[in-house]
């Protein structure tokens, strides 16, 4: 097991921009947890003079918006919200992902159909059409963003989970579990999973990186949830001030590319790692 | 071929069946009755008008009549009426229609333009330094939100250098020669084109390059050299005919999310489409609007799904034989 | 001279101690090794070899369509009508492929385009070399088509390869490299790919538009039946390097390296009918990184001794127009002599 892991390790480590990558995810991470500890007030209070430029006042390195908020402090806050809507949503759609999937490979049939109709169904709807619909109606909630968010970004990963599956499903081990009476629930989770699961976590770590993109457009577009603040309704609110004070949407911004990029690049590396025959193309 | 062309259309109607049905249970997942959702906030106080809402909408029915009745409505396209706009909602969605379709090819063009131009460029000079600063561009541009992305060239091009206006289609009251009005439309849709299509432009980009890179060893690539063609005879004429297709594929796939990204740069240039519409509708909680703008999106997206299926049909004379 | 002898005329293609390296991670390797050929006009030359023996590279070396990297023409010179083909740049060198030398490959059904209609890539090749419309054009692609006995050939034009058949796709590949009359047609396995009797008719064909043109022809092959039925000479390749040469009644008569003996089978007049493949031979190809000291085919010979393991042997006349590569022969040869002798 540990061999394994060195294994995996040293797979992952030989591909350099991966490793940049995972440092500047770790970083993110890191400013998501200090936080708290780092600006201990509320991110949202009015703590100085409005439109004060990064660099130029040394208590708010990022300068202040608008309102004379903290910018360091709020995007600092803002790497909280969306990690964990980046993250809670990535694993929404990998829950349905592999479910859907999995049930439409190992049934088969018209179950399969009917599943790959539903996958085209939601392939179809323009998706960011469709999480607005879903925000308006049901509410500005973290929750419900999320929710949505997972629903419109499944469809990969059940297609890959339904790919991998359908590979698997007729080789010896299987069939041996099948001679031994072993049920089909057991049969698809405790067996054909983990051989199927590599593949698919690597596409999840790059759903991460596509809902971080779905909830800054949401949260720039203000329909986030008010009361917590994300990197994409930053930008939404220094929208108006682009001809005085730019800076405010470039610093999210800024961060947006950086937290997403660094998500692809571990997701490449992950690639590399975990199916080692894809690697040479 | 024009039994393809129907059955391929035909393939497209339990599509948009199943997108009705979903936009019925989402309307019956949200807070307060279907009534209250169709008629909130629109400012409807007239007693009579209300009483012809409730009957159209058959509030005071069971489920299933209301989904037959929605379902019956929507294939007359009669998706509600607007009172914000005072029309239909067809009719304003139809309205808006032109100017995102506009914005839509135009970002396409640019994607694939530049996109397959740079993974061709890519693949030829290959692993050299043109080679890594094509992918390191592609992997910023694959990661950078487009509204943002627009945003900045707002303040570069517009703001600072002043070569394209902010945002809006059109100048207001300028000479409207034909031509001129052309090139008006034009020059105010660059940025957001281009805000939008740098995205899929990076993926392109990167497809182009691993699929020109795959096909450039195939056997029919030494037969057209072994022939005595040029270098640029051969990557135009087979290399890249063939390493295209995937390109098509991808396209394909991706006209949903196009259509959703239009929507934010639409919001962030005040381009007048349908994505512009769908926001305000939004923040005003016009649901009518709100939901054909996702039945008539959907709609369209399967539509250009299926033109990109039939373009495929073309560009693969393997595929006709299935 | 240890070059092959060669029959009456002046040849049009003339390879001098060619060099081909493989340039890998493991280093470089030397892929074909001081390799001298020659082919005349209306002449066949048949390189035969194991799979990686390095004929293949020495087709793909005169074309000048070696996949670099790896593969790179590191030494010798290809003399083609008098002109160096390995000094040629890359534009000059575009005007001889097709037009003064062609190529047909192993796989008909991977070589073509699968995008394009077989008679564009056909009219592709015509208008390259020809200044003619694209109407004449086509019409001699018809002609071309009716010339690799293609029937319907008019209709045939606006086919895509997968509507054709492997032999069809071959003979789709013959008209093309045919297409501007070259001197030199190279063919490069043109029948392992191929059923057993399409084989027999693309040979057939081969054979009837070399007698009307008068082309030199090479072809690359394992298969000694085909050897038997087209060849004028034949040159044997072990290891990159090329062990014995011999007009092709003389090969099969006689065979003097050890290593053709194994390719025959064990008795060198038996009787070789098409379609025979070559009698495996124990042993591996020893790795072209790891070659030993001595003969390359040192471990596989039943008639080894000490020298083979000490000393590589060189090409040799060791009969009129033949050459052999092989200290076991020439003992054998002296040892006959002297008997004669006696």
């Amino acid at each position: 097991m540990i061999a394994l892991f060195i294994d995996f390790a040293r797979r992952f480590a030989r591909n350099r921009a991966a490793l940049v990558g995972l440092f500047l995810v770790l970083v993110v991470i890191g400013v998501a947890i200090a936080a708290p500890w780092w600006f201990p007030r509320n991110p949202l209070r009015i703590v100085g003079r409005p439109e004060i430029w990064p660099f130029v006042s040394p208590r708010y390195p990022l300068g202040t918006d608008s309102l004379g908020r903290d910018i360091a402090a709020m995007t600092a806050y803002g790497a909280r919200t969306t990690l964990l809507i980046g993250l809670c949503a990535s694993l929404t759609a990998t829950i349905i992902g592999i479910t859907v999937g999995a049930t439409a490979a190992y049934v088969g049939g018209w179950v399969d159909e009917l599943l790959m109709r539903l996958t085209e169904l939601f392939q179809t709807i323009p998706n960011l059409i469709f999480v607005l619909t879903i925000v308006s109606i049901l509410g500005q909630k973290i929750e419900y963003v999320t929710i949505a968010v997972g629903v419109v970004t499944w469809t990969p990963i059940a297609r890959l989970t339904r790919a991998e599956f359908m590979s698997l499903r007729d080789r010896e081990f299987v069939q041996a579990c099948r001679a031994m009476g072993m049920g089909s629930l057991r049969i698809m989770f405790g067996e054909i999973l983990p051989n199927a699961l590599p593949p698919v976590i690597v596409l999840s770590s790059l759903v991460i990186a596509g809902a971080v993109l779905f909830e800054s457009a949401v949260a720039f577009l203000g329909l986030g949830d008010p009361n917590v603040t994300s990197w994409g309704q930053l930008i939404g609110d220094g929208r108006t001030l682009i001809r005085s004070s730019w800076y405010i949407c470039a610093v999210p911004g800024l961060a947006i590319m950086l937290t997403v990029l660094a998500l692809n690049l571990v997701g490449d590396g992950l690639n590399d790692a975990l199916n080692p025959k894809l690697r040479d193309r | 071929m024009r039994r393809i062309i129907i059955r391929r259309l035909v393939q497209i109607i339990p599509l948009i069946f199943a997108v009705i049905v979903m936009n019925f249970v989402l309307i019956h997942l949200a807070p307060g009755s279907l009534f209250d959702v169709m008629t909130s906030e629109q400012q409807i106080t007239d007693p009579a008008m209300l009483d012809q809402l409730r009957h159209t909408y058959g509030v005071d029915q069971p489920v299933t009549v209301q989904l037959a009745k929605y379902i019956w409505s929507v294939m007359r396209l009669d998706l509600g009426y607007s009172y914000r706009q005072n029309a239909p909602v067809f009719d304003v969605i139809m309205q808006q229609l032109p100017a995102t379709l506009i914005l839509m090819l135009a970002a396409i063009g640019i994607a694939l333009l530049v996109g397959v131009t740079a993974g061709v460029m890519a693949s030829i000079k290959v692993n050299t330094i043109w080679d890594n600063l094509i992918s390191l561009g592609a992997v910023f541009f694959f990661a950078a939100p487009s509204f943002w992305l627009g945003i900045m060239m707002t303040v570069m091009f517009a703001v600072k250098l002043g070569w394209f206006p902010v945002g809006g289609m059109r100048t207001i009251g300028v000479d409207e020669s034909a031509i001129g009005a052309v090139l008006d439309v034009m020059h105010h849709l660059v940025l957001p084109a281009t805000a939008l299509g740098l995205f899929y432009a990076a993926t392109f980009a990167r497809v182009m390059r691993a699929s020109m890179l795959e096909v450039a060893r195939l056997d029919f690539v030494r037969t057209a050299r072994a022939k005595g063609l040029s270098g640029g005879r051969v990557v135009l004429a087979h290399v890249m005919r063939n390493a295209m297709l995937p390109i098509v594929t991808l396209l394909g796939l991706q006209l949903g999310t196009m259509l959703g990204g239009s929507v934010v740069i639409e919001a962030v240039f005040s381009w007048p489409g349908i994505g512009s519409l769908l926001f305000d509708s939004v923040m005003s909680r016009n649901f009518p609007m709100v939901l054909g703008v996702l039945i008539l999106g959907s709609l369209l997206v399967a539509v250009c799904n299926a033109t990109v299926d039939l373009l495929y049909l073309r560009l693969d004379p393997r595929i006709k034989a299935r | 001279m240890i070059m092959g002898s060669t029959a009456g005329p002046t040849p049009i293609l003339s390879i001098e101690n060619l060099q081909v390296s493989l340039f890998t991670r493991r280093g470089v390797l030397p892929a074909v090794d001081g390799l001298s050929l020659t082919v005349s006009a209306g002449e066949t030359l048949a390189i035969v070899g194991e799979s990686g023996c390095g004929k293949s590279l020495t087709a793909l070396a005169i074309m000048r369509l070696l996949p670099n990297p790896p593969a790179k023409i590191v030494g010798g010179a290809v003399r083609f009508m008098g002109r160096d083909l390995a000094a040629l740049s890359e534009r000059e060198m575009q005007r001889v492929r097709g037009k003064d030398i062609s190529m047909i490959f192993q796989d008909p059904m991977t070589s073509l385009n699968p995008v394009v209609a077989v008679g564009d890539q056909l009219i592709e090749a015509i208008r390259r070399h020809n200044e003619v419309s694209r109407h004449e054009a086509r019409d001699r692609a018809v002609e071309l088509l009716r010339r690799v006995r293609i029937p319907d050939a008019e209709r045939r034009l606006n086919d895509y390869p997968h509507q054709m058949s492997g032999g069809m796709s071959q003979r789709v590949m013959i008209a093309m490299a045919i297409a501007c009359g070259p001197k030199l047609l190279i063919a490069d396995e043109p029948t392992t790919a191929l059923d057993v009797t399409i084989q027999a008719q693309i040979i057939e064909l081969m054979k009837e538009l070399q007698s009307s043109s008068d082309m030199g022809l090479i072809i690359i092959t394992h298969d000694l039946g085909v050897v038997a039925e087209v060849a004028d000479r034949v040159a044997v390749m072990y290891a990159g390097r090329k062990v014995e040469e011999a007009p092709v009644e003389a090969l099969f008569e006689r065979p003097l390296h050890r290593y053709t003996r194994g390719l025959l089978g064990a008795t060198p007049s038996a009787q070789r009918r098409r379609g025979s493949r070559l009698v495996e031979i124990t042993g591996n190809v020893p790795a072209l990184s790891d070659l030993p000291q001595g003969c390359a085919f040192q471990n596989r010979c039943p008639d080894v001794f000490d020298r083979c393991r000490a000393e590589r042997p060189q090409l040799a006349s060791l009969l009129p127009h033949r050459s052999a590569a092989c200290f076991a022969a020439e003992k054998e040869l002296s040892r006959d002599a002297a008997a004669i002798g006696a």
